[in-house]
């Protein structure tokens, strides 16, 4: 009985544990390209659309395109699983932008590691992601593209890993620095395997269902290689309601995950080669019952 | 002579020890041994009519199991792990373990959040676990508007009740006969005892000397005692407040109203840890429902709180009403008050 009333208090001390560590830094787990620190609570699944259009504007967009409309630069189709309250993972499958990768298929993994709480002094929150990609698509018969991939199956994979460190600087403004590395196994003569990424990314919330987000990634290019590659700069809008999260977004990048938005990005905003994208995402429970 | 006196002080002895055989266990009880005695065995001393649900004893295992299937949902024990009683709710979410009134015949929700805010316990929409073995009736009053005849048997019977909880309450499934055994046994352990009621001294007196009570005084004493905690807790489904109604936290407790929202509304929405709505101790979150204070709108705290939400497929989360007996309008008009004081953090 004694043991009971115990396990009792305790619980009770628990549910009073629960107001120190900062939550919403982020409406969701992505920021507009990035992860973010949120993660899926445990147990729930997520379903996610992606859609990146054409350009808005310059030689590949306009009117003739509805703005972009005609195109569609990437598609992604994902089932993301929360495995714990600080672990997720998930499986996309993307249309891929199609220089060179289409076909796309990536696995990811991300766990916070370090949660802003205000009680307990630490300023930040932190994550890991890690994702591994594979493209399933045709092998090119010209042996000068990277997509020929000679037959072999190691050349179709590529790997990224992220650190997302964020904070809330108040109920409005959150922000968030990503380092990101991406390697991918196979690539062009004038390209590089390796590739070091900063990514940095401003939310600021109008209200509780809407806010803004901002975010930009500088690449640590070899000014010799990757000569037409360009930085990624993005610019979201985020609805929330209940179970849902509406994103649309203005970016320069035409394709989803790392292994695209920081390694494939060629696009320039200044000359109209920016598009329009949302995503979608519903959560949802699997009753097992 | 000596022969005699032998069997004189022989059966003197007799005597006294058949007496003191006849007068039994009450005259020899203290005060604390009484405050010990369960009320069920006060009840059944005094004539009373077993529960639906009686049960002599507790295994304390099987009580051990029925304390982690209410905190967890489910039992793990090594390798095996039984599967969950619901993916959404455990009980805890909305039932206490603990008492919530200092009384245990009081349920006015006044005291409730006093009791709540001085023993720093969440304030929930159901009534507490704690002394559920001694009550007769559940789904009182205004449930049958919900649940229909879902509750007919759950009226009044302890296991039928807990049945229509993990199956319907919380979204999940009837619970196993090992399961249900199991819960009913930590009900059983957790049981009310005279310490937990207010009786008078001449109360305590008259128990101590159950012998000397007629049948008629016994029949009295035991309604005397059934009046001293709650067989049954009222639950009166409450229209949305009018917006004429609605002083919008004018005059509210901001206090208290602190105390409803991070122990009520964060103790479920706080990073949508049992539903998808994502509340948290900020700004945001009280410009939400100041935004929609005059709506009649699920995102109406005067609405949301009367109204609860319904399960629905996709969306088996839902919000369980408070009824008027478990939060008084008063108490959201605080809740009210604390949310303006949050809006203008």
């Amino acid at each position: 009985m004694k043991n009971l009333g115990l396990i009792a208090v305790l619980f009770s001390i628990g549910q009073f544990g629960y107001a120190q560590d900062v939550t919403g830094t982020f409406n969701s787990t992505r920021i507009v390209n990035s992860h973010s620190t949120e993660m899926l609570g445990k147990k729930m699944w997520e379903y996610r659309i992606e859609h990146r259009f054409g350009d808005v504007a310059g030689s590949n967009g306009g009117a003739q395109t509805a703005f972009g409309f005609d195109n569609a630069a990437d598609i992604r189709m994902a089932m993301e699983y929360g495995i714990s309250d600080k672990i997720m993972a998930g499986l996309g499958r993307s249309k891929g932008i199609g220089r060179p990768y289409t076909s796309l298929v990536d696995g990811f993994i991300a766990a916070r590691i370090l949660t802003q709480n205000k009680e307990n002094g630490m300023p930040i929150s932190a994550a890991l992601v890690g994702t591994m990609y594979y493209t399933y698509m045709k092998q090119i018969s010209d042996p000068q593209s990277v997509a020929n991939f000679e037959g072999k199956f190691s050349r179709r994979i590529a790997y990224s890993s992220q650190l997302v460190l964020s904070r809330k600087f108040s109920d409005r403004i959150s922000f968030a620095l990503m380092p990101t590395y991406v390697h991918r196994n196979y690539v062009a003569q004038d390209d590089l395997n390796d590739l070091v990424s900063l990514g940095a990314a401003l939310n600021v919330k109008i209200n509780k269902s809407m806010g803004v987000i901002l975010e930009y990634f500088y690449n640590f290019e070899n000014e010799n290689f990757r000569t037409t590659a360009t930085n990624s700069i993005g610019l979201g809008f985020e609805f929330v309601t209940n179970g849902h999260n509406f994103h649309i977004n203005f970016t320069n990048a035409r394709g989803f995950g790392e292994l695209q938005y920081v390694a494939l990005t060629q696009e320039d905003w200044l000359k109209g080669q920016f598009r329009l994208g949302f995503s979608i995402s519903r959560n949802f429970k699997i009753k097992k019952s | 002579m000596n022969k005699i006196l032998f069997f004189c002080t022989i059966a003197f002895l007799i005597l006294l020890f058949s007496f003191s055989i006849e007068r039994g266990e009450w005259t020899s009880v203290n005060e604390n041994t009484l405050d010990e005695m369960s009320l069920d065995e006060v009840r059944m001393a005094l004539g009373g009519e077993k529960s639906e649900h009686y049960m002599a004893d507790y295994n304390p295992e099987k009580a051990r199991i029925g304390l982690e299937l209410i905190l967890n949902g489910k039992r793990k024990k090594g390798l095996f792990k039984s599967k969950a009683i619901s993916s959404y709710f455990v009980c805890t979410d909305c039932h206490n373990l603990n008492a919530e009134f200092s009384d245990a015949a009081d349920q006015n929700p006044v005291d409730r959040l006093d009791y709540a805010r001085k023993n720093k316990i969440p304030f929930l929409p159901g009534s507490t676990f704690w002394g559920i073995y001694n009550r007769k009736t559940f789904y009182n009053d205004d449930y049958v508007k919900k649940y229909g005849e879902l509750i007919d048997k759950a009226k009044n019977s302890l296991p039928a009740s807990i049945q229509v909880c993990a199956k319907y309450c919380s979204s999940g499934r009837n619970l196993k006969d090992w399961e249900l055994e199991a819960i009913m046994h930590y009900f059983k352990q957790t049981e009310l005892h005279l310490k937990d009621i207010r009786l008078t001294f001449d109360q305590k007196q008259s128990l101590a000397n159950l012998q000397k009570l007629s049948t008629e005084e016994k029949k009295e004493l035991l309604k005397e005692i059934e009046s001293k905690y709650t067989s049954g807790y009222s639950a009166h489904f409450m229209e949305t407040m009018p917006r004429d109604d609605r002083k919008y936290g004018a005059g509210g407790d901001a206090e208290k109203g602190k105390y409803i929202y991070d122990n009520s509304c964060l103790f479920c929405h706080l990073d949508g840890r049992v539903t998808y709505l994502k509340l948290d101790n900020d700004k945001l979150s009280a410009k939400l429902f100041l935004k929609n204070k005059t709506n009649y709108s699920d995102l109406s705290i005067y609405q949301i709180i009367r109204q609860g939400t319904y399960a629905m497929p996709g969306r088996n989360q839902y919000m369980p009403r408070f009824t008027k007996d478990k939060m008084s309008d008063q108490q959201i008009e605080d809740l009210m008050a604390y949310l303006n004081q949050l809006a203008e953090k």
